[in-house]
C-alpha cells in the first residue's frame, strides 16, 4: 500500500496522504473550501454545514469534501455552477438565521462566515431569505466569556471541544429541527452548569457565538 | 439426514402445531380483527358482545383475536368458522349483529348470508374475496395469512408451513439462502428499492464476527400502516425472514425497531419472540443446529427521521436520532460500527416465501425489474380503504378504481399521493403508470413504504404540499443546513401562498430552494422532502397561480382564501340546525327568518356546512373570500 | 418546576428501580427513559440527572435526547390526554378542525397542559388507523375513530363525567378513611 496518493484539485497536481479527507488536503495546499463544522481530529465528520461541496470526476453528484477520502487519480473541482449554487444557498440559509451585526461582534475580522463571503464573493447581507426571528438571550454568566445563541450556526465545534478536548460534557445539542440549540442541561446558565470555564469552546467557535468578554480578552 | 436434522426437528414442531390447531378448530371460532384499526373501530367492545352472547346461549366457542384482513372499510370485522360451514367474514359488526349471528348461526344453522361479506375459502355456497372485482388484481403473498391466523399463537403460523423455510435453509449452506435471495431480485420495500441480496452480500463480505440484522419498523409516513398491520397480524413471518437473513450473513443478534406509536405491534411481536424461542426457532441452537441468533424489540421514541437507517442506528445506540453520512453504508459499518443489514418489515416478510417456493416463482410475479408484489395502504377519498397487495406492474388506475372501488360521493379524482412526505402527487394523466420502483420514480413520486392517499376535487394541492412539507420540517432533525433552514423557508413561502400573499418571484425562489434542498441535504429525509412541492409544481402549477394571482383556492380548502356563506335561496326558515352546530355563535337569524353567518365571528370550522340537511345544502364555501353583492343589498 | 410533596422520593425510587433492571450501557438509555416516563408520566429534571449518574453519561446528553424525541415530556401531562392524529388521511378528513375543537373546549393550545393539570392536548404523527380518519388517541391507549367536532363534545363530556365520578368516589373514600381513622384513632 502506498502512503501517498496523487490527486488533482482544480488542475493542480497534489500528493496527499492516503486515507486523508479531501477537505484537509485542499486546505493544506492553500486551496480554500468553505467549511464550518469540520474538525480534523474527528474520524467521522458531522457533515452538517453543507458548505464544503466539491465535484469529483466520475461522481454524479457534488460531494462534501470533509467526508470524501482521497483516492489515487482523483480529479476534483472546487468550483462549478452547481457547486457555487449549492454553497451560495447553504451560506445564505445560515445567514438568514444569524444575527448579522458584525460591527458589534467580537469575531469581526476573524469570522469564518466573513471569510467564506470574501473567498467566494458572496454577500453577507443576503436578500433571498427573510431573517428568521428568534427570541435568544445572551448567556454572559461565565467570568471571561459569553455565549450568544443568535450568532450560533450549530456547527458543533464547541461541543467537540467540550467533550473531546476538555472532557467535561457541559454542553450539547437540544431540541430538534429548526428549534435545535446548543445548550446546557435544562438550559441553565453556563455558570450554573458543570462547565469548568476552560474556554476551549471559545477557541473552537468559528463565528463569535462563544466569545471573550471585551475587557477579558486573553 | 441424521435423526435430528433441522428438517426432522421442524416436522416434529409441525405435527404438534397441526394437532393443536386442529383441536382448536373442532369448536366454532370467531376470528375477530383486533389490529389497531379494528380496535379503534370498536373491536374490543364487539369481543365483549360475542363473549356475552356465547355465554348466554351456553355455547362452547372461542373468540380469537387476529390481525387485519385488509378490508378496513368494513371494520369491525370477524370471521366465523363453524365446523360444517364455510368460514365466513362479516363486517360492520355491532351489538345487534353479534346477537343475530350468535343466535342464528352459532346456536342455529343459518349463516345469515345477507350480512356476510365473503367466504374465506372457495366453496359452493358463498363467494370469496377473490370473487370480488378486486380479486382479479390482488395477489396476496405477504398479506395472505394476515387476519386469518392467530398472531398470538406460533402454532397457527407453523401449521401454515411457517418456519419451514428456515428448516430448509438450515439444511444447507448459508450461501444457498443468500444465492436464492439474490436470484429472486427482491428489492427493498422501505422505499428506495435497493436489491436485498446485494445488501446482504455486502454485509457478509464485510467480515468480522459480530453482525446485526435490524428490521426497520419505524413506519413513520403519515397515511401508511402496512408494516403495523403485518406485525400485528403475522409477526412470525417477519421474524422468520430475519432469522433467514441472519443465517445468510452470519449474524447473531438483531433488533426490531418499532415505532412508539404502535404499542399493539410491540406487544404482539414481543410475545411472538418469546414463543419462537420456546419452539427453538430463535435463540441458541436453532432447530437443533449450531446456529444462534436472537432478537429483541427496540421501541422508537417518536422521531420520523429514525426511519432513515443511520438515524435509526443512532437511536438504538442511545443517541439523538440524527443521520450520519453514507458511505460507509450500515451494511459495512452499522450498529456499533459492525456490519448491519437493515431491511423493512415487508422485505423480510417475502424471504420465507422465496426460500420455500424459489426465486423463479418470485420472479414470475410482478415485472422483471421489480419482481413480486406491492403492498399499499389505500386511504383518503377512496371507497374501499384498507390494505391491498397487488403484483408490481399493476397501474395506479387499476389500483384506485378497480381494487379501491373509485372515489366516494361521486367526486372527481384529482391526485394520488404516493410515498408519503418523501413522495409526490401524481395527476390523472399519470394514472396509467405501472406501479414499480422505476416507473414511479420517473413520474416524480417514489414507491416509498407504501402509503397511497387518494385526493379529490375538494383537496387543494398547494395545501397538500404544505401539509407534507410542514410534516418534514417539523420532523427534520436539524443537523444539516439545507433541511433545517431550507425546509423552514420553503414552508414560509408555501404558507404565504395558501394565504394568498405569494408572488411569482417567491414561487421561483420556492422552486430553486426545493432543488437545492434536494441536492444538498445530508440524508434522504432532506433530499426527498421537496418532492411533494416539486411534483405539485410540476403537475398543478395552475393551482399555485390561482392562489397567487387571484387569491383563490380552486378546491376551496385554504381557509384564508374561503368564506362560509349561507345561500338565502336554499336556506329554510323552518330549520335551525346550523345555529346549534356553530361553536362560536357566528350564525344568526335574519329578520326574514333565514340564517346568515357573521364573518367576524366565523372560524371556518365547517360544522355548519356538515350540519345543514342535505335537502337544503345551503351552506357553501366561496373562494376568493368575497360575499356576493346580493347579500350586501339585503343587509342595508 | 416545583416538585409536589412526595414527588422527589417517588422520582428517586423510580430511577433506582429502572437502573437496577438495566445493563447500564448507553443503549439502555432510551428504554430507561421510556420506563421512567411510563411510571411518572413525564421526565422530571431530577430523574434525568440521576439516570445520567447511573449510566455515566453527561446529563446534557439525556436532556438532548429528551428534547429530541416526540415521545418524551418534560412536564407532567394532564389527567386526560388527547393526541390528535395528524396523518395524511386525518388531515384530509379534518384533523386540524378536530384539533381546534379540542383547543376551544379545553381552553389550551396544542402542546399544553391545562393549569389544573386536568387536560393535555398534543398532535401526534400518524397512528396508522387511517381508514377511520380523523382519529384521536385518548390517554395513550384508547383510539377513537371518526372524531368530528360533535364527537369532540362527546369525548369532553365523558371526561367531565369520569372526573366527577372520580371526585365523588374520592370523597367517599376520604370520608371512609376519615371514619376508619376516627374509629381506629389513627390520623393520616
Amino acid at each position: 500500500m502506498n502512503d501517498y496518493v496523487n490527486i488533482t484539485i482544480d488542475d493542480r497536481k497534489i500528493k496527499a496522504r492516503a486515507g486523508e479527507k479531501l477537505l484537509w488536503v485542499a486546505l493544506d495546499n492553500d486551496i480554500y473550501i468553505p467549511h464550518l463544522c469540520a474538525v480534523r481530529e474527528k474520524e467521522r465528520s458531522n457533515a452538517s454545514c453543507r458548505l464544503c461541496f466539491v465535484e469529483i470526476e466520475g461522481m454524479a453528484r457534488p460531494v462534501t469534501s470533509c467526508t470524501q477520502v482521497v483516492r489515487e487519480e482523483m480529479v476534483v473541482r472546487t468550483r462549478s455552477t452547481r457547486i457555487d449554487r449549492l454553497v451560495k444557498t447553504a451560506f445564505e440559509l445560515l445567514l438568514s438565521d444569524h444575527n448579522l451585526s458584525c460591527r458589534e461582534c467580537p469575531a469581526n475580522g476573524n469570522c469564518e462566515l466573513q471569510k467564506i463571503a470574501k473567498e467566494r464573493g458572496l454577500k453577507l447581507r443576503q436578500k433571498r431569505f427573510k431573517a428568521i426571528e428568534r427570541d435568544h438571550t445572551v448567556d454572559d454568566s461565565p467570568d471571561e466569556f459569553a455565549f450568544d445563541p443568535s450568532r450560533c450556526v450549530l456547527c458543533g465545534r464547541c461541543i467537540w471541544a467540550d467533550r473531546e478536548e476538555a472532557g467535561v460534557g457541559a454542553i450539547g445539542f437540544a431540541n430538534r429541527g429548526i428549534n435545535s440549540v446548543i445548550t446546557t442541561f435544562e438550559g441553565v446558565s453556563l455558570a450554573e452548569s458543570i462547565c469548568t470555564q476552560c474556554k476551549l469552546c471559545v477557541e473552537a467557535c468559528p463565528v463569535g457565538a462563544f466569545y471573550y468578554k471585551k475587557d477579558k480578552k486573553a | 439426514m441424521s435423526a435430528d436434522s433441522p428438517m426432522d426437528n421442524y416436522e416434529k414442531l409441525f405435527e404438534v402445531a397441526k394437532q393443536n390447531e386442529e383441536a382448536r378448530r373442532e369448536k366454532p371460532r370467531i376470528l375477530l380483527g383486533t389490529a389497531s384499526c379494528g380496535v379503534a373501530a370498536g373491536a374490543l367492545q364487539v369481543k365483549e358482545f360475542f363473549l356475552k352472547e356465547i355465554e348466554s346461549h351456553g355455547l362452547d366457542a372461542e373468540v380469537v383475536e387476529v390481525g387485519c384482513i385488509g378490508h378496513c372499510y368494513a371494520e369491525p370485522l370477524a370471521i366465523i368458522a363453524k365446523p360444517g360451514f364455510p368460514a365466513i367474514t362479516y363486517g360492520n359488526l355491532d351489538e345487534g349483529l353479534v346477537h343475530l349471528l350468535v343466535e342464528d348461526f352459532l346456536a342455529g344453522e343459518d349463516p345469515c348470508y345477507e350480512y356476510a361479506l365473503a367466504a374465506v375459502d372457495r366453496n359452493d355456497v358463498f363467494p370469496t374475496f377473490e370473487d370480488f372485482p378486486r380479486g382479479i388484481y390482488e395477489n396476496k403473498l405477504i398479506l395472505e395469512q394476515c387476519g386469518y391466523i392467530d398472531p398470538e399463537s406460533i402454532d397457527s403460523y407453523i401449521e401454515k408451513d411457517g418456519y419451514r423455510a428456515l428448516a430448509k435453509a438450515l439444511s444447507d449452506e448459508p450461501a444457498r439462502t443468500l444465492d436464492e435471495v439474490k436470484a429472486s431480485n427482491l428489492r427493498g420495500r422501505g422505499g428506495a428499492g435497493f436489491p436485498t441480496g446485494r445488501k446482504w452480500e455486502t454485509s457478509l463480505k464485510a467480515g468480522g464476527d459480530e453482525k446485526y440484522v435490524i428490521c426497520n419498523a419505524d413506519e413513520g409516513d403519515p397515511g401508511a400502516f402496512m408494516d403495523r398491520s403485518i406485525l400485528e397480524s403475522d409477526p412470525h413471518q417477519v421474524i422468520e425472514g430475519m432469522v433467514l437473513c441472519a443465517y445468510a450473513i452470519g449474524a447473531t443478534e438483531g433488533y426490531l425497531y418499532i415505532r412508539a406509536e404502535y404499542p399493539r405491534a410491540v406487544k404482539r411481536v414481543r410475545e411472538a419472540l418469546e414463543q419462537a424461542r420456546e419452539k427453538g426457532v430463535l435463540g441458541s441452537s436453532i432447530l437443533g443446529t449450531e446456529f444462534n441468533f436472537d432478537l429483541q424489540v427496540f421501541q422508537g421514541a417518536g422521531a420520523f427521521v429514525c426511519g432513515e437507517e443511520t438515524a435509526l442506528l443512532s437511536s438504538i445506540e442511545g443517541r439523538r436520532g440524527v443521520p450520519r453520512y453514507r458511505p460507509p453504508f450500515p451494511a459495512v459499518e452499522g450498529l456499533w460500527g459492525k456490519p448491519t443489514v437493515i431491511n423493512n418489515v415487508k422485505t423480510f416478510s417475502y424471504v420465507p416465501h422465496i426460500i420455500n417456493r424459489g426465486a423463479d416463482w418470485f420472479k414470475s410475479i410482478g415485472t422483471p425489474e421489480s419482481p413480486g408484489t406491492a403492498v399499499f395502504s389505500l386511504v383518503g377519498k377512496v371507497v374501499n380503504t384498507g390494505l391491498v397487495e397487488v403484483p408490481m406492474g399493476t397501474t395506479l388506475r387499476e389500483l384506485i378504481f378497480e381494487v379501491g372501488g373509485g372515489l366516494p360521493d361521486g367526486k372527481e379524482f384529482k391526485a394520488v399521493q404516493i410515498g408519503g412526505p418523501s413522495g409526490g402527487c401524481l395527476p390523472e394523466s399519470a394514472l396509467d403508470v405501472p406501479i414499480d420502483f422505476d416507473s414511479l420514480h420517473e413520474a416524480g413520486a417514489i414507491m416509498g413504504s407504501g402509503g397511497l392517499v387518494v385526493m379529490d376535487e375538494d383537496d387543494c394541492m398547494v395545501s397538500v404540499a404544505h401539509y407534507f412539507l410542514e410534516f418534514t420540517q417539523q420532523e427534520s432533525c436539524g443537523k444539516c443546513t439545507f433541511c433545517r433552514l431550507g425546509t423552514k423557508h420553503m414552508l414560509d413561502i408555501l404558507t404565504d401562498i395558501t394565504r394568498g400573499h405569494g408572488d411569482e418571484e417567491r414561487l421561483t425562489l420556492l422552486e430553486e430552494l426545493a432543488e437545492d434542498v434536494r441536492d444538498g441535504s445530508l440524508c434522504n429525509l432532506g433530499r426527498t422532502a421537496p418532492n411533494p412541492v416539486l411534483t405539485t409544481l410540476k403537475y398543478f402549477r395552475d393551482e399555485y397561480k390561482a392562489h397567487i394571482e387571484e387569491g383563490r383556492c380552486p378546491a376551496r380548502a385554504c381557509r384564508d382564501l374561503v368564506l362560509f356563506y349561507i345561500e338565502p335561496s336554499r336556506c329554510s326558515k323552518l330549520c335551525n340546525v346550523c345555529v346549534g352546530s356553530c361553536p362560536t355563535e357566528a350564525i344568526y337569524t335574519r329578520d326574514d327568518g333565514l340564517k346568515a353567518i357573521d364573518q367576524e365571528k366565523c372560524v371556518k370550522c365547517d360544522n355548519c356546512r356538515k350540519a345543514c340537511p342535505p335537502e337544503y345544502n345551503a351552506v357553501i364555501k366561496l373562494s376568493p373570500p368575497v360575499l356576493p353583492p346580493e347579500k350586501e343589498k339585503k343587509r342595508t | 418546576m416545583q416538585l409536589l410533596e412526595g414527588e422527589r422520593e417517588l422520582i428517586l425510587s423510580t430511577v433506582e428501580e429502572v437502573l437496577q433492571n438495566s445493563s447500564r450501557n448507553r443503549e439502555d438509555l432510551i428504554p430507561s427513559l421510556q420506563r421512567v416516563q411510563s411510571k411518572l408520566g413525564y421526565l422530571p429534571a431530577l430523574a434525568m440527572e440521576k439516570l445520567a449518574e447511573g449510566l455515566d453519561i453527561p446529563a446534557v446528553d439525556i436532556y438532548g435526547i429528551a428534547t429530541f424525541y416526540n415521545q418524551f415530556r418534560l412536564n407532567p401531562p394532564g389527567k386526560y390526554q388527547v393526541k390528535v392524529c395528524m396523518g395524511t388521511a386525518c388531515y384530509m378528513k379534518g384533523g386540524e378542525i378536530t384539533l381546534e375543537s379540542f383547543e376551544r373546549r379545553m381552553e389550551i393550545e396544542e402542546g399544553e397542559t391545562s393549569p389544573d393539570r386536568l387536560y393535555s392536548l398534543e398532535r401526534v404523527a400518524c397512528v396508522g388507523c387511517c381508514t377511520l380518519a380523523p382519529v384521536v388517541v385518548v390517554n395513550d391507549d384508547h383510539i377513537e375513530g371518526y372524531v368530528t367536532p360533535t364527537r369532540v363534545d362527546g369525548i369532553m363530556l365523558e371526561f367531565e363525567e369520569a372526573d366527577q365520578k372520580e371526585e365523588e368516589t374520592e370523597k367517599e373514600t376520604e370520608e371512609e378513611t376519615k371514619k376508619t381513622a376516627a374509629e381506629g384513632g389513627k390520623n393520616k
